[in-house]
């Protein structure tokens, strides 16, 4: 079956006077699906969201709802509804007059109006007589559950979000993660986030879109994200992570540029395949690098110095100084950490098949 | 942190002086309105409260009271409409020559009340208007919407734009969102502004002077009266004058309290009757 697109973006460009804040950006958002959008402070992810809203006009480029363009339509005439960063709770009114406040609206009977907020309260696991609250009485993640309740009874196509949970405590924010991508799947609704926090995105999102400098590096699932990423930007975004300057040999292998990595195993037939000469990035993620025993080898080695070890709560990290004097990261499992001391000579290795290439910046 | 010993001996210090400057006149304007006496002088012989019967009798007076009473109502309702727009230009909205409105509108206060008067009635005859309470309204304007609609720009400043935002986000028109938002969460702003330009309207004396032309207003007739004919009728409406003040700000401050107070009770009703 042809599955349409809820939104669709056509090469949306937004500026403001001399400034570019999004360079083009095309891109479909498929109906009942979790996407966050992520990007450091300052890539466009705020001003994109603000168009979809409906809270700015693009300056070119098309938005479709399903079979409408809706890129010019003012905010109160979309359906579709933004929980703000500030969550913008109405401090004057009650939890029940917040989440009635879209149907007070839409004008929508009394008795009926407060049915569906007690549904909602129940479905957000609100206690009933949270009702009749004053928003200054909640806290933190209750006015998060009452902000989610009031968007959710304007019954959005789309839901949006703007950081909601950034102003929160670490703990706080990673239950509400959890329950947010539940919520998804109870509502069956398409969610829009926005998120500085890859870590935020990973784990509640169906597909991820970094942006970088107002344009779309890479939209994909968390998975190719974390193990694919098209650019060392992404990589580098994504947490800790290894990258070597390499270049293809006359035969068919590869060769670091900087750090000495002696290669075993890459070669045309296990997929690298880079002409002699061709530059690029190798990247591998610290929990896939091994520390070898001197009768072990691997598809790519780097001899160095053990530098200092971090605990990481459940993982322990570790710092190598190569020959060249560029530093590695190692994380293991508290289970296979590294028994030998600060200062030893180490052979650090990994397979091919947790290495990746990358040929953008 | 615990107050310092140098701390507490000025905090004292300052309690002592204000009660010495500020409240202390005005129990000896008390004691001087109690006075039998046609003339003001101290000890005081005869206490009698017969001025404040000659007071409350006095035509004079409740026409005093009255052009007082309607140049400062009419004030504070002006005061407090143009306050609210004003202050949504001033805080709210980012337009291209706000940071200019922003320095003009604060002009007016900061010039002398004397200089503005004169100005202003200047301004009345070249216009051809005849000075009355009604000129005196547009005066007492001049000088008290600024102070109004800063008042309310420092309670716009502090509310969240988003709310607006989201209020739109949630379908709401222009009018709904002023009408539900904004207008509710600038509401103690806005009854502020109210309080202080009905007191600086009530006792305004310079800029009365100059623009009221045959009217009178309380604060004019006390200095008249000072200047030539004293009676103990003058401290006598400046006690009453002083009483109307406390009472239209301890309404203010009551009034909003009670408000919330019968919406807490009717809320209680509406949840026991379910």
């Amino acid at each position: 079956m042809d599955m349409k697109p809820v939104l669709r973006l056509k090469n949306i460009v937004k500026r403001f006077g001399e400034f570019v804040a999004l360079h083009g950006i095309d891109l479909d958002i498929e109906d009942g699906e979790f996407l966050t959008i992520v990007g450091p402070s300052g890539s466009g992810k705020t001003t994109l969201i603000r168009l979809l809203v409906g809270m700015d006009n693009p300056t070119e480029g098309e938005i479709w709802l399903r079979d409408k363009r809706i890129d010019t339509v003012p905010a109160n005439a979309r359906p579709t509804c933004m929980v703000f960063q500030s969550l913008a709770l109405f401090p004057h009114r009650s939890v029940g007059e917040n989440i009635e406040f879209p149907l007070k609206i839409r004008g929508v009977s009394k008795t009926k109006r407060k049915q569906r907020a007690l549904e909602l309260l129940e479905l957000l696991r609100l206690p009933e007589h949270y009702y009749s609250k004053r928003i200054n009485q909640c806290s933190g993640g209750e006015r998060q559950r009452v902000a989610l309740a009031r968007a959710l009874a304007f019954d959005p196509e789309i839901l949006f979000f703007d950081e909601p949970l950034s102003a929160l405590d670490y703990r706080l924010r990673k239950t509400l993660e959890k329950e947010l991508k539940d919520l998804h799947e109870r509502t069956g609704k398409t969610f829009v986030y926005i998120t500085h926090s890859l870590e935020e995105a990973m784990v509640m999102s169906d597909r991820i879109a970094i942006m970088r400098s107002g344009r779309l590096e890479q939209v994909t699932d968390a998975e190719g994200i974390y193990a694919r990423p098209v650019s060392r930007f992404v990589a580098e975004f994504m947490g800790e992570v290894n990258l070597f300057d390499i270049e293809g040999t006359a035969q068919g292998s590869v060769r670091s540029k900087g750090v000495e990595v002696h290669v075993n195993g890459a070669n045309g037939d296990n997929g690298v395949d880079l002409a002699p000469g061709e530059t690029a990035t190798l990247m591998v993620r610290p929990e896939f690098v091994r520390f070898l025993k001197s009768t072990e080898t691997n598809d790519f080695v780097v001899k160095g110095l053990l530098r200092a070890e971090y605990a990481l709560g459940s993982r322990m990290q570790y710092l190598v100084e190569a020959a060249d004097g560029s530093h590695l990261t190692v994380e293991k499992l508290r289970e296979d950490r590294y028994t030998g001391a600060i200062g030893d000579e180490v052979v650090l290795g990994w397979d091919i098949d947790h290495t990746h290439f990358i040929r953008g910046d | 942190m615990e107050t310092s010993r140098t701390t507490r001996i000025v905090l004292y210090a300052y309690g002592i002086l204000a009660i010495l400057f500020l409240y202390l006149p005005l129990v000896s304007i008390g004691f001087a309105s109690v006075s039998k006496a046609r003339y003001l002088t101290f000890p005081i012989r005869d206490y009698s409260t017969r001025w404040y019967g000659k007071a409350l009798e006095s035509s004079t007076v409740g026409d005093l009271l009255v052009t007082s009473l309607t140049i400062a109502g009419i004030v504070t309702v002006i005061s407090m409409v143009v306050g609210f727009f004003g202050a949504l230009a001033f805080a709210r909205y980012h337009w291209r020559y706000r940071s200019l409105f922003q320095k003009f509108i604060l002009l007016p206060i900061f010039f002398p009340q004397t200089v503005l008067g004169l100005a202003l009635l200047m301004w009345f005859n070249a216009l051809g208007v005849i000075p009355s309470w009604k000129t005196a309204i547009v005066a007492h304007l001049v000088w008290i919407s600024p102070i109004a609609t800063l008042v309310i720009a420092i309670r716009a400043y502090s509310f969240d734009p988003a709310l607006e935002e989201a209020a739109r986000d949630m379908g709401a028109s222009t009018k709904t969102i002023l009408q539900e938002v904004t207008l509710p969460l600038l509401m103690p702003g806005v009854i502020s502004a109210g309080l202080f330009a009905f007191l600086l309207s009530w006792g305004n004396f310079p800029l009365s002077l100059f623009t009221t032309g045959a009217d009178s207003t309380l604060p004019e007739w006390l200095y008249a009266k000072m200047v030539s004919g004293y009676s103990p009728l003058v401290p006598t409406l400046g006690i009453l004058s002083v009483i109307a003040s406390v009472i239209i700000l301890l309404a203010a401050l009551l009034v909003p309290r009670l408000v919330t107070y019968l919406r807490f009770l009717k809320e209680q009703e509406l949840e026991f009757s379910e």
